[in-house]
């Protein structure tokens, strides 16, 4: 092999790299602005949780109250996903779901934690969806996926045991069978579900261990006549 | 997504109790149907890879086999053989873009790919290896990122799947430790050429991802002690390779016997490295 041949070839070799190379820095740069356009929404997901967080100590009579400020904290992310979504380009939203997904599953939390203790419901996705303003159409990229959805709801299932046991503290008695009643229903919803060994499979492996914590305060409520009975 | 839902009745506070059980318990019957269909889907998939990895490994023991035959019609043979089993995997590569399709045309395909790229990629990694090991072998050359995209495409030009940056530059690192057995082998059978030749690609290929920074491809950082490992044993062949020559350039039986002893050094230093 002659020395030209061989100089010629390695500088094929290097134009191949570097233009490779190139590319890499394009996508990892779209990564990164990715991951620093979801900042700020974090921060409003973390002012959200904090607020969330006095439930476990304010009167009852404040606790609309508390729930409306995180909705409304969650709602002023409206047009931050706007920004995100301007990044992701069509079609590869599940490439960047990994920097998206954990907000997400928080802010659905929050949003179904909040909804409960004001509506007594399980928020819907769709309903999660519409309150982060996903379902406009400059958002169209951006989507709730049913993974998400699913591991945000145990993430507000989490909250409730503890907020049976400090509801009982203030000496509020219903909050505990509202609270039983709702993690019952979600129970035997997921154990619908055919789950296989993931992130989702231990996340409900979760809910056993709450639901008997929030069955144990109805048991000490009932056992001292505490309970009124139901309607 | 959307269809799972079903309303919730906004004034429910007078329905809670059995209805809401109902009502969630429907919800969570579509959750289900939804998660199944997933599952499947992703098993499939993960078998499909699976199988791409198996067959891209077979190509690349074929390639060690007999790309370092001396004679040059044996290893044209290997190399045409090489190409039919790369084809084979391509095979491969269309079932996933069929299974990707089921769920929907276009960009329904797209955005599936996306989502299931995690359960695709080790394979196309592997394949990716053994593909540019193939090309090098041809045309003692890098094949570039867009030939790969090309080979994965269908007759009309279609990807099949995509191959990312990440993905090729991945492939490339693992070519490298390809390259060591191959310039080590060569060596035994009296190729000079091709370990000094490997040396030189290897630099080339390690000096350029040396200037990739870990934060970037976090990945490549482990690859690349992997790749100077490499290449430090196949620096050390041409050491011995060129005192030799130099020694017994009117020589050539003598050169054979001792390239082959080195070898077995080699081999034996690297069991033993292993058992440490």
């Amino acid at each position: 092999m002659s020395v030209e041949a061989t100089t010629s070839r390695a500088q094929t070799v290097s134009e191949t790299l570097s233009s490779a190379i190139e590319l890499l820095e394009n996508d990892q740069n779209l990564k990164k602005q990715i991951r620093e356009s979801i900042e700020p929404i974090d921060d409003l997901s973390r002012s959200a949780t904090t607020e969330l967080n006095k439930l476990h100590s304010a009167p009852f009579s404040q606790h609309a109250e508390i729930c409306q400020n995180a909705i409304n904290i969650i709602i002023r992310s409206q047009p931050l996903w706007v920004d995100v979504a301007k990044l992701i380009p069509e079609n590869e939203f599940y490439r960047y779901q990994f920097a998206l997904g954990p907000t997400m599953r928080q802010l659905t939390t929050s949003i179904v934690l909040a909804r409960f203790i004001l509506h007594d419901e399980l928020t819907p996705s769709h309903t999660i969806s519409t309150i982060l303003g996903l379902q406009s159409d400059q958002n169209g990229v951006l989507q709730l996926s049913a993974e998400d959805y699913l591991q945000g709801v145990i993430g507000a299932v989490n909250e409730l045991p503890r907020l049976s046991v400090n509801a009982v503290t203030s000496q509020n008695f219903d909050l505990p069978i509202k609270i039983s009643s709702f993690v019952n229903d979600i129970f035997a919803s997921y154990s619908l579900l055919n789950l296989r060994n993931d992130a989702l499979r231990r996340k409900f492996d979760s809910l056993k261990y709450d639901l008997k914590r929030c069955e144990d305060v109805v048991y000490d409520l009932t056992l001292r006549g505490l309970t009124k009975p139901r309607e | 997504m959307a269809d799972v839902d079903v309303l919730m009745p906004s004034e429910g506070e007078s329905s809670v109790g059995v209805s809401r059980k109902q009502h969630l318990m429907s919800t969570f019957e579509s959750y289900r149907a939804e998660l199944d269909t997933d599952n499947e889907r992703r098993e499939r998939l993960i078998i499909l890879s699976r199988s791409i990895t198996q067959l891209s490994k077979k190509l690349i023991f074929h390639l060690h086999r007999n790309a370092t035959s001396p004679s040059s019609q044996q290893k044209d043979k290997c190399l045409r053989e090489g190409r039919a089993k790369e084809r084979e995997i391509w095979v491969n590569f269309g079932k996933i873009k069929d299974e990707l399709k089921s769920i929907g045309e276009g960009d329904e395909a797209l955005k599936g790919y996306w989502r299931w790229n995690r359960q695709v990629s080790p394979g196309l990694e592997e394949y990716i290896e053994a593909l540019s090991f193939l090309y090098y072998l041809e045309h003692k050359s890098l094949v570039p990122l867009d030939a790969v995209q090309k080979t994965l495409s269908d007759e009309a030009g279609e990807p099949l799947v995509i191959v990312t940056p990440e993905d090729y530059i991945l492939g490339m690192s693992d070519l490298t430790g390809e390259l060591m057995r191959y310039a080590t082998n060569a060596l035994s059978t009296g190729d000079h050429n091709t370990p000094l030749e490997v040396c030189e690609f290897v630099r080339t290929v390690k000096a350029h991802f040396d200037g990739i920074p870990p934060h970037m491809l976090y990945k490549l950082s482990k690859k690349q002690e992997e790749t100077t490992r490499s290449l430090e044993k196949i620096e050390k062949v041409c050491y011995a390779l060129r005192l030799r020559l130099i020694e017994f350039a009117d020589k050539p039986e003598v050169l054979a016997m001792m390239a082959k002893r080195a070898l077995e050094d080699a081999a034996e230093r690297e069991e033993k490295g292993r058992e440490d």
